[in-house]
């Protein structure tokens, strides 16, 4: 059955593909804080990322109710530079290695 | 301190297209210009620690692998991954960079506070921003000195009038406040 078992093979290097492949994006994620005023963290989102005033609204309530919220995905590079931002203006942020922004 | 009198006086508003203007008291002055002052001191004590690495300080890496052991520190210089190796080496590479936005951030509130004699203080959009940066990192820092993580909105309420905290919580108020005033007229709204 030469048929089925290079298609075994290739379901195998598939996997294998996936596991060491680098095209998994990386995030960044922004973690609910007392401190932090939800007007300051949907006006912090539209200055840095230009989202405009309703997304950056919908991410800041997504952040106050499920307590994190990905603000961003791209390469580990650019997810840092976001994180370092955020950092600046005092939001609890961190970078991670692949999730789904949903 | 009251409180009271403190909110009935000063807030942010909008002054033509490209201007934020507020009137702060003596005593609203002295607070912040105090505070302010605080977060330098704070931000002071963590020194880099380059030896003779010259390099090393011109591209400012800080060789800090490790986060602050003090609360309030740790919250202005947070760690960027869940993972301590991840964060040792991003902190070796970024924490001088924050540190020295931060400290500009907070001079730049002081400069302006100290260099209007009559408590009415003017700034840009980017000066806003700093001011912004600045009133959050003191309420950060507040923050983990009142314990907010772990305490309700109504616990800080009812701070016995003795207690050294319920000072500190009017003034932690006030500054949201404050603050508040601020996004609102750079978000062109009226409070």
């Amino acid at each position: 059955m030469v048929t089925t078992k290079e298609t075994t093979d290739e379901k195998v290097d598939a996997a294998i593909k996936e596991i060491f492949s680098s095209d998994k994006p990386w995030v960044t994620i922004v973690w609910d804080d007392p401190v932090n005023l939800m007007s300051y963290v949907t006006y912090v989102f539209m200055e840095l990322f230009r989202f405009p005033r309703e997304k950056a609204n919908e991410l800041m309530m997504k952040v106050h109710t499920e307590g994190r919220a990905v603000v961003s995905t791209g390469s580990r590079e650019e997810m840092e530079h976001d994180v370092a931002r955020l950092h600046e203006y005092g939001l609890w942020a961190t970078v991670q290695h692949g999730e789904s922004s949903s | 301190m009251n409180e009271k009198s403190l909110e009935a006086q000063s807030g942010f508003h909008r002054h033509g297209n490209l201007a934020y203007v507020s009137n702060f008291s003596e005593s609203e002055c002295e607070i912040l210009i105090n505070l302010v002052g605080q977060i330098l001191e704070l931000l002071g004590e963590r020194r880099d620690n380059h030896g003779d690495d010259l390099l090393a300080a011109m591209i400012g890496i800080t060789s800090h692998d490790s986060p602050p052991d003090d609360d309030v520190l740790l919250r202005l210089l947070p760690n960027a991954y869940a993972d301590q190796v991840d964060a040792s080496e991003f902190r070796r590479y970024t924490e001088s960079t924050l540190r020295a936005k931060k400290t500009a951030n907070a001079m730049s509130m002081r400069i302006d506070l100290k260099s209007s004699p009559d408590g009415c203080v003017e700034v840009d959009h980017e000066g806003a921003n700093a001011w912004l940066g600045a009133m959050n990192d003191i309420r950060l820092a507040l923050g983990v000195r009142l314990n907010v993580q772990g305490k309700s909105r109504d616990d800080l309420e009812i701070l016995g009038p003795d207690d050294p905290l319920r000072g500190v919580y009017a003034v932690y108020s006030w500054l949201g406040w404050l603050q508040e005033s601020l996004i609102l007229a750079l978000m062109d709204e009226r409070l």
